[in-house]
């Protein structure tokens, strides 16, 4: 038997085709007017629809093509009517709003007219957008089996008048808190568990210094104040030590801190600079910029300073490495041959150079989503400097701030499950 | 009297076939089955070999880059060149001037709903003049490389290509992994006349999408060498996204 079965499979000698680099296209979604309090459903309808535009997964549906009736209820759906508008997902929700708001809400699958997802969001009325963003983190986990970003943060520098402050804001943007005052604040670092940002800062009057502030309470703490320049803190995936750029004896280097800033110890020390170092998301190796072959170049190093390899060769001024959270890109930023920055990725097998962005103003300090699908960056394309955000593949490019006098140096935040 | 002997125990020895014909006949008989498949279809209408397609690009017209820069993003093919101005002249001349080509109805019917909808008209994209290519190349070219091509199957995988869409609410962690193995049949008119899965890819997205690229797609009628084949044996489409 088993003999006639290989024999009839050597006899059958079908050509084959290999297909690959299918259009990546956004999924046809649905978003049914709300039922139930209108007011509430239709802010919170507005937050979702803005989380699945930026997301680049969903393409929305024009609400004016529906046919099936605005009073269709969460059950008993028609969904010959949603499919004949093109959706093959469809999003309902009922909302009741008392001193708090409560939503249910649901996804369906339009294709083979099933439930997908069903559940009661509850938020205090000044919290109504985390509504949103919990039910949209749970679709986008529901389709990709990742962790949506919507209730994540970011943390940047926003310019003022009298200086430059820390913000924190909701990942789209949203409500931002200055969590500093308006010295010059630089460099915001989030811990892993999101309670505190390391940042750089000239408050001391003494240079450039590393300090921490408590996300919540605002509290100020000195991190790191070596020589008159430290700079550039950021933590460990573990959250136990953090790396810092300094410079001691006309010498800048990478150092590696405890995260209460003690027990500091030099990581490299060759000539010329050393600066801007990133985690690998595994924590055993470190991206940093250095000068030693005569041009700033990304380099890779094991996370005690040992075996050094050069990984960008292309470009004379590459910097501010941002290792990706999936640990096969690193993100950077780098100056072409019209002396103007743009964002690019590496591939840290192959070394493979991807740009991102080009002919849009000076495009820089880019910053992982935590689930490795935007980064994060400052952009002067439309006049002053603001935060942007774009897919890995440098689609989908969307304005995320509109500061009035300019953000810029991005941090994005940890996943709110690590908070 | 006769004694009657004992009926025999079911516990005592049996007298026993022999077994080593029947084994050495199994085995022959593997042998003959095993060895014809192999010879066998060497006599029969086989379709020719054939060979792996490969996509051809247009390569466009520009300098190389030089490998030491920082790489540029490839940069779509110029807008067509408007067509050259008439200069009025003073000599009569024999032949009509050429009359501006009217806008159809459907193309009147586009600008009316995008000025309703308040979009503007696209914007003609200006050519890129650091386009990268062949010094060679064509200004409508596709690609800074490209490869040689040929062959039916080449249009095959254009046409499914055409229609193949990988919804983007897959992971690109999981479309590293992701391939499906479908077999599909193809008549002599191009229309595929089944398919059916050989390896599903355990996404129910990934091979939904597969299912519709398939069905959506149209291709043109086989080479008449190769028809029956593809009629009676199919192919098998390898998909990754």
């Amino acid at each position: 038997m088993i003999a006639l079965t290989l024999a009839v499979l050597l006899a059958v000698d079908r050509p084959v085709i290999d297909l690959s680099g299918g259009k990546v296209q956004a999924y046809p979604l649905a978003m049914a007017r709300p039922l139930g309090v209108q007011d509430a459903g239709v802010a919170v309808q507005s937050v979702l629809s803005a989380d699945f535009e930026r997301s680049g997964l969903f393409k929305l549906l024009d609400p004016a093509s529906f046919l099936a009736k605005p009073t269709e209820g969460l059950t008993g759906i028609d969904y010959t009517k949603w499919q004949a508008v093109g959706a093959q997902g469809l999003v309902k929700m009922s909302c009741d709003a008392t001193a708090e708001v409560k939503c249910d809400m649901r996804l369906y699958d339009v294709t083979h007219g099933v439930e997908l997802l069903h559940g009661t969001y509850a938020a205090p009325r000044a919290g109504m957008r985390q509504i949103a963003h919990r039910f949209g983190d749970d679709v986008v986990k529901y389709f990709t089996r990742e962790p949506g970003i919507f209730q994540t943060r970011i943390a940047y520098v926003r310019e003022t008048e009298a200086g430059k402050q820390i913000v924190v804001a909701d990942q789209d943007g949203a409500n931002p808190q200055a969590v500093t005052g308006a010295s010059i604040n630089l460099l915001p670092a989030w811990s892993p568990d999101g309670h505190t940002l390391a940042f750089t800062s000239f408050r001391d009057g003494l240079g450039a210094h590393i300090f921490s502030v408590d996300a919540v309470t605002r509290q100020i703490k000195p991190l790191v104040l070596m020589g008159d320049f430290a700079t550039g803190a950021v933590y460990a995936p573990d959250g136990l030590r953090f790396l810092f750029s300094a410079s001691l004896d006309d010498n800048t280097d990478v150092y590696v801190s405890q995260a209460d800033g003690s027990a500091g110890r030099r990581l490299t020390d060759a000539r010329g600079i050393d600066i801007s170092a990133s985690w690998s998301p595994d924590g055993k190796r470190i991206a940093f910029v250095s000068e030693r072959a005569g041009s700033p170049q990304i380099y890779t190093m094991a996370a005690d300073g040992s075996d050094v390899r050069r990984l960008t060769f292309q470009g004379n001024y590459n910097q501010e490495p941002a290792w990706s959270p999936k640990g096969d890109l690193i993100a950077f930023s780098g100056r072409d041959e019209h002396r103007v920055f743009d964002l690019y990725t590496v591939a840290t097998d192959s070394g493979k150079v991807t740009r991102l962005t080009q002919n849009q103003g000076t495009n820089e300090k880019p910053s992982w989503a935590p689930n490795g699908r935007y980064i994060l960056f400052s952009s002067t394309r439309a006049g002053k400097r603001q935060l942007w955000e774009t897919q890995p593949d440098g689609s989908n490019q969307r304005a995320v701030t509109s500061e009035r006098l300019g953000a810029s140096d991005p941090a994005w935040g940890p996943l709110p499950s690590s908070k | 009297m006769t004694e009657s002997l004992p009926p025999p125990s079911v516990l005592g020895l049996q007298p026993r076939t022999p077994l080593a014909p029947g084994i050495v006949l199994a085995v022959l008989l593997h042998v003959v089955v095993f060895g014809a498949a192999l010879v066998l279809p060497k006599f029969f209408d086989r379709a020719p070999p054939l060979r792996k397609p490969i996509i051809a690009k247009l390569v466009a017209l520009g300098k190389p880059r030089d490998p030491h820069l920082l790489p540029r993003k490839e940069s779509p093919p110029p807008a067509a060149a408007a067509s050259p101005v008439a200069v009025p002249s003073s000599k009569p001349s024999s032949a009509p001037a050429p009359r501006k080509r009217e806008p159809t109805r459907q193309e009147l019917m586009q600008r009316a709903l995008a000025r309703a909808a308040g979009k503007t008209e696209p914007k003609t994209e200006e050519p890129d003049p650091e386009r990268a290519g062949s010094a060679t190349g064509s200004p409508q070219g596709t690609a800074a490389t490209a490869e040689e091509g040929d062959a039916y199957f080449t249009a095959v995988h254009d046409a499914i290509l055409e229609n193949y869409v990988v919804p983007s609410v897959i992971s690109e962690r999981e479309r590293l992994y992701l391939s499906a193995s479908v077999l599909a049949w193809i008549g002599a008119n191009g229309q595929i006349l089944k398919h059916e899965f050989e390896k599903k890819s355990g996404n129910a997205f990934f091979d939904q999408a597969l299912e519709l690229a398939i069905q959506r797609t149209k291709l043109p009628p086989p080479p008449a060498e190769i028809a029956k084949s593809l009629r009676d044996t199919g192919v098998v489409l390898n998909f990754k996204p």
